[in-house]
């Protein structure tokens, strides 16, 4: 009984089919109750797999193997089953109605009610006591629009908690917060521990998992690898090597000193909001990127960073007050954002599925969607260069593809975040703004981008890299600006420089109420 | 892998079948075409012959010419994520004003059909300035444009209906002449088929010259010879089907104008670099603006176009009808997007094709054409067309779910298992769209 | 290579041929060319609603008289949505099915000549029913109810309505409704009735107050009975405000005469003499109230059994009797014009005395 009871959940010989794959291949589970469980592996190794075998998104029947909660073998047909039986998964792109307050985001679904009419009284009372729960201080009737990513966090958090938890699955919480948040999040799931509520983690970031697990769970190519206890003994490398059944040699390639002339210059960088004209979103940024240079942007979220990046990309965000940029020494007039990609801009968007893809579309169609130009004549796409170019990047970032005719959609985040490379290389870019490259993307792949970053600087194009990493900054950087609030306020070289000194630049403030 | 994609393939291979049908994209839409060759089947037997009688598949050429080349014009508005309600408004006052401009200014047939054709581009001009620069959306612009035009319709005719010449009619609706020899046939039918067929030979084979000058992927000869055979062996049935008809008649005009202006626009959606904004804008506005797309021109240009096809649909009615009238256009809009929906496209946008747009109109033609034939009321008809939409765009829709059954899908998953990465289902559609 | 291909085309084209094979031949789309209507003849009938009563009247009663007469009926009505389309695409369907006879109530009078002309070229005999299509030579017969005298009797209506109602008076006023501007039946009316009241309103007897003696000034658009009552309110409000009084109203049809009387009665007018048209119900109902004080019989199974003796008639290779000429704008069409009845409170239980709607509305 003793023995038996100690675990909450365990999941046996998982095997989830699809047309012409297997997703899933005999996986095992075992998440002790009050534990908080991690779960590692590349992108594409099945994790998000088996936690939708887990929560019912794939009903019983559709998967072989058998789920044994609390003891006894479940079989979900959908999610509100395993809701109800106090399993509930958080996503990555978070499920809340923007238009809706917090109140009426908790409650969605199941409303409080009598014959239907809602008890909007007590659904606001406990919305009070689940914000204080989840350390969230904000008006119930705030709709959600208004809260930051980390804040939308612990409102689903709440929202899972009012559901009665007894289970509660994250699925990379942290892949959109800052250092800040993260923490806060963390701290919460570790109090949720001390309240008796069982978690499973998803996450990239090695460093959070280590902090906060009690086990790890390997996955890597729909099997389960291994389970660590994490002990003191397992560090990021150790977890890094179960995840890709390797060691991974260097994590940051060698730097080149290969650095030349000024390849482009800002002055005096003004931006206003695009909404609010009392707010500056740049205010006078100077800085330089010289080629084959990599130049590194560190700020917190929301200082302004990509702002920054994208008025520069065209004017592509806000309404540009002052300023000038120089391409080669000379003034560049950048008005559309094809004016900077005919000026040798190319911009790799923080947001890939939003900004940089049109999911719809095949690899060999986004990689040329933005300088078409360069394959058509007279207006007309010539599709034999398309296939040739789509098929020589293809080979060149090693993008995982049976073919360049299949569609983006069905990439994992590495891959896709490669034909993003792609589409901004084939536009034979001077300089390059990346921004958070390596954002949701597994360690494997992360290094293969770091790879073509460099080789990119080799060849002598000026890199402007945006990363809330501070670590990948640190590592890939020649030189880092820090950016607080709109406002450049240091630039240091990379090769001496730690994290703490770049925080203390990006967050002074922070710093100056801390003394 | 990269070795066998740059030379030919040579000898027999099953799996290279579905080659014959294109590319993988394409597959989708067999499914459609598909259930228009059952619909024709079905109606030839019902109607004991009648459907594919010459004089009935001119008739339906003649009768649905302007719903397919509004359809046309629909799915390229759709792609880019817009919708046009205006298109029978428009088409009825070109119309009016084509009409009228014939008869009170004197002016020429070809004149009245330049300025059909102008007409409609300054309409189309107009409301796309009002979507592409201030920004309202096309939804409720044609919806004012619908009112607009119609009333100006109902203003310039004054609720009359006004007889187009003869000339007019004949040069949108008339027949090719009997010219050469004394056959069974009409001979400038035979003729156009002929062309048709060689032309289609010249492009596939120019296509695989030049792959094979650039080491481009080529597939198997016998596949290009079979997929070549069959469709030009499908244009010559048509070819013979349509000069077979009673002395005077050949394929139409109005015809002729609708397959040069569907494989006009297939190149443009296909081929250019307008087509490809199209479908960027339609599939992620923002992500098209940040790779340099101009937005708004590929919106102006959107609505422009299909105003101007609207034109034309309406020229061509009123030379089908001999006159303009207050009721014309009635309604087409909605058969035009029925259509474009049959044939696959998303309401979303960004997914669409012409050529599932016309297959997809045909259905709707021929369905309406069969029951007219067995004489079944409107009432019904409706009822039937109605529930055929909702079962189109249903088998569709869950085609693309996760987890049901689907012939097409099962195919195609069949035809990639070998290939197919663990990818492909880790990021499945349905996680995708419910999570957004 | 070359020979590779030369074969594909030599194959396709033999496939082709071999596919074309069934049912070729040049034909005129069904029937034998040979003029003539066979005994059992397909009629194709197109009407162009279904949404009047009357219409669906005539379709059944056209399904029955064809079939007892020995041929095979296909009636058709267009939808509500799209009637000239549907119109247009149910007339090449007949064609094409074999109809050797087409009688069409049109939809629209000027936008069939297409179908015309192609049933034309099939050898089809086309009558125009009710309503007569203009500008085609393509057109067989006419046969309707004599719209022109519809209006003669309405004009001697008002007249007899003026002198029962108000015979004291020297002079009557009045006030001249018509049709909608888009009917071609509209003007037919109005020229009827205006052939019997323009003499008198030129020695005197009678008095358009308002001047409007037009058909432009006077047209109804739609034949809506929203457009009727409000140009007779402006009628009242602008000329009988002063005290005078209007004597009588000629109305085309049912609805608008009671539109006019509606208004009349709001503005607390003494009841005009108003004619009518059509033996709608509410009509009926009104002059057996003493209210309006005519409307017209123009009765459907006259109209459709005459229709099937005029098919019968050319079925035996006969020529009809009767015809007069009309011209419809392309050419001269042998109509044959059925008369019209008046019907007052006087006759009214005599002339609907086979009309099970009707009848009872006429015993007291």
């Amino acid at each position: 009984m003793a023995e038996k009871s100690s675990y909450l959940l365990e999941m046996q010989g998982i095997t989830k089919r699809f047309p012409g794959v297997k997703a899933l291949d005999s996986v095992d589970l075992a998440v002790r109750t009050g534990e908080i469980h991690a779960i590692c592996g590349e992108n594409g190794a099945g994790k998000s797999t088996l936690m939708k075998v887990l929560s019912g998104v794939y009903p019983a029947g559709t998967y072989e193997g058998e789920i044994l909660y609390r003891d006894e073998v479940q079989r979900f047909s959908n999610i509100a089953a395993s809701e109800q039986a106090g399993i509930v998964i958080i996503h990555q792109e978070l499920a809340l109605v923007p238009e809706l307050s917090i109140t009426e985001n908790i409650f969605l679904g199941h409303e409080i009610n009598t014959m239907g009419v809602i008890d909007w009284d007590e659904a606001r009372h406990r919305t009070v006591e689940l914000l204080e729960r989840v350390d969230l201080r904000e008006d119930p009737e705030t709709p959600v629009k208004y809260l930051g990513v980390g804040k939308q966090q612990l409102v689903e958090i709440a929202k899972a908690l009012e559901k009665d938890v007894q289970l509660l699955i994250l699925d990379e919480p942290t892949a959109a917060l800052n250092e800040r948040d993260s923490q806060q999040l963390l701290r919460l799931i570790s109090d949720l521990k001390q309240e008796g509520v069982t978690s499973i983690i998803i996450s990239h970031k090695l460093a959070e998992i280590e902090q906060i697990a009690d086990h790890i769970t390997i996955i890597r190519d729909g099997k389960s690898i291994e389970t660590l206890r994490v002990d003191g003994t397992v560090d990021e490398d150790r977890i890094i090597k179960g995840m890709v059944g390797r060691t991974l040699g260097r994590r940051f390639p060698e730097r080149s000193s290969r650095v030349g002339d000024v390849l482009f210059e800002v002055r005096d960088w003004s931006v206003q909001h695009p909404l609010d004209a009392t707010r500056l979103v740049a205010k006078n940024s100077s800085f330089t990127v010289r080629a084959g240079e990599v130049v590194g942007f560190a700020g917190l979220m929301g200082a302004g960073r990509t702002e920054l990046a994208m008025s520069l990309f065209g004017q592509s965000y806000g309404v540009k007050l002052s300023g000038e940029a120089l391409m080669h020494g000379k003034p560049a007039r950048i008005r559309t954002v094809k004016d900077a990609i005919r000026a040798g801009i190319a911009y790799v968007s923080e947001d890939r599925k939003s900004l940089g893809l049109n999911l719809l579309d095949t690899i060999k169609r986004s990689i040329v969607a933005a300088k078409l130009g360069r394959i058509s004549k007279s207006g007309v796409v010539d599709e034999l260069q398309e296939t040739r170019y789509a098929e020589e990047y293809r080979q060149e970032l090693r993008i995982k593809t049976p073919d360049v005719e299949t569609g983006v959609d069905t990439l994992s985040g590495g891959n896709q975040q490669k034909v993003v490379l792609s589409k901004w290389m084939f536009t034979q870019p001077d300089l390059l703004i990346l921004d958070e490259p390596t954002r949701g993307i597994d360690v494997g792949a992360k290094g293969e981008i770091y790879q073509i970053i460099r080789r990119l600087a080799d060849e002598g194009k000026g890199i402007l890299l945006i990363s809330s990493e501070l670590p990948e900054l640190i590592g890939m950087a020649d030189r880092i600006y820090t950016i607080f609030e709109g406002e450049i306020t240091a630039e240091l070289q990379a090769a001496n420089v730690d994290q703490e000194t770049l925080m203390r630049h990006m967050a002074p403030m922070q710093k100056g109420n801390a003394a | 892998m990269s070795a066998d994609t740059t030379t030919e393939r040579r000898g027999f291979n099953p799996r290279d079948i579905w080659l014959i049908f294109g590319r993988r994209g394409s597959l989708k839409q067999l499914g459609i075409l598909g259930a228009l060759i059952v619909i024709i089947v079905v109606f030839q037997i019902w109607t004991e012959g009648t459907t594919l009688h010459p004089g009935n598949v001119i008739n339906l050429v003649q009768a649905y010419s302007f719903i397919l080349l509004l359809s046309v014009g629909m799915v390229m508005v759709i792609i880019t994520g817009h919708i046009d309600l205006s298109v029978g408004s428009v088409a009825a006052f070109v119309g009016i004003m084509v009409a009228t401009a014939m008869r009170d200014w004197g002016l020429p047939w070809w004149a009245g059909i330049l300025l059909g054709i102008g007409l409609g581009a300054a309409i189309g001009a107009f409301q796309g300035f009002w979507v592409a620069v201030i920004g309202i959306p096309a939804f409720i612009v044609t919806l004012a444009g619908m009112m607009i035009w119609r009333g100006a319709q109902q203003f310039v005719g004054q609720a009359q209906t006004i007889a187009v010449p003869e000339e007019f009619r004949y040069a949108l609706y008339g027949f090719m002449p009997e010219v050469g020899p004394a056959t069974p046939y009409n001979n400038l039918t035979l003729l156009l088929g002929l062309l048709a067929v060689l032309a289609l030979f010249f492009f596939q084979f120019r296509s695989r010259a030049k792959r094979k000058k650039m080491h481009a992927a080529l597939e198997p000869l016998w596949v290009t010879l079979t997929r070549t055979g069959l469709v030009s062996a499908a244009i010559i049935w048509a070819t013979l089907l349509f000069a077979s008809g009673r002395p005077g008649t050949s394929f139409p005009f109005s015809g002729i104008i609708l397959v040069v202006l569907i494989a006009l626009y297939t190149f443009i959606t296909s081929r250019t670099q307008f087509g490809r904004h199209i479908y960027a804008v339609g599939g992620n506005r923002r992500a098209a603006e940040l790779s340099g797309v101009n937005s708004r021109r590929t919106d102006f240009f959107v609505m422009m176009n299909m105003s101007t096809l609207a034109g034309i649909a309406g020229m061509l009615w009123a030379a089908r009808a001999g006159a303009a009238g207050p009721g014309d256009g009635t309604m087409w809009e909605l058969d035009a997007i029925a259509g474009v929906f049959i044939g696959g496209a998303a309401v979303a946008g960004g997914i669409g094709t012409v050529f599932g747009a016309v297959i997809g109109g045909l259905v709707m033609a021929l369905l309406n054409n069969g029951l007219q034939l067995v004489g079944v009321t409107t009432d019904r008809m409706q009822i039937i067309k109605g529930l055929v939409l909702l079962v189109a765009v249903g088998i569709d829709v869950l085609n693309k779910q996760q987890g049901r059954f689907s012939f097409i899908g099962a195919m195609m998953a069949r035809l990639s298992s070998k290939r197919a990465v663990r990818e492909v289902s880790e990021l499945s559609p349905s996680q995708n769209t419910d999570q957004n | 290579m070359k020979k590779k291909l030369l074969g594909a085309i030599a194959i396709s084209a033999v496939a082709g041929l071999v596919l074309a094979g069934c049912g070729t031949g040049r034909d005129g789309g069904g029937t034998d060319e040979g003029e003539g209507i066979s005994e059992d003849a397909r009629i194709g009938v197109a009407l162009p609603d279904r949404t009047s009563e009357n219409w669906v009247l005539a379709g059944d009663l056209f399904v029955d008289g064809l079939e007892e007469a020995g041929f095979e009926p296909d009636v058709q009505y267009a939808g509500s949505n799209n009637p000239v389309q549907d119109q247009q695409q149910q007339i090449e369907a007949m064609i094409q099915n074999g109809a050797e006879l087409i009688v069409i109530g049109a939809a629209d009078t000027a936008q069939l000549s297409t179908q015309l002309q192609a049933a034309k070229d099939a050898g089809i005999t086309v009558v125009s029913y009710d309503r007569l299509i203009e500008n085609s030579e393509n057109i067989d017969y006419y046969i309707a109810f004599d719209n022109f005298e519809v209006g003669v009797l309405q004009g001697t209506a008002l007249l007899e309505g003026l002198e029962e109602r108000f015979g004291d008076e020297d002079t009557w006023n009045i006030e001249l409704f018509s049709g909608s501007p888009d009917d071609s039946n509209a003007p037919v009316f109005f020229d009827g009735a205006m052939s019997v009241l323009q003499p008198k309103i030129d020695d005197g007897t009678l008095n358009v107050v308002s001047g409007q003696t037009e058909i432009a000034a006077t047209a109804t658009q739609d034949w809506s009975a929203e457009n009727a009552q409000e140009r007779m309110d402006n009628l009242i409000q602008g000329n009988y405000s002063g005290g005078t009084e209007v004597h009588g109203v000629l109305s085309p049809n049912d609805t608008l005469a009671r539109a006019i009387l509606a208004s009349a009665s709001d503005a607390g007018l003494e009841t005009p003499v108003v004619t009518g048209q059509d033996s709608e119900v509410e009509s009926v109902r009104s002059i057996m109230a003493g209210d309006q004080y005519s409307t017209i019989s123009k009765d459907t199974r006259i109209l459709v059994a005459d229709t099937i003796d005029l098919i019968s008639t050319l079925q035996a290779g006969d020529e009809p009797g009767d015809t007069e000429a009309l011209d419809n704008g392309a050419t001269d069409i042998p109509s044959i014009l059925l008369d019209p009845i008046i019907v007052t409170q006087e006759n009214a239980a005599e002339v609907y005395a086979d009309d099970p709607n009707l009848a009872p509305l006429t015993e007291d």
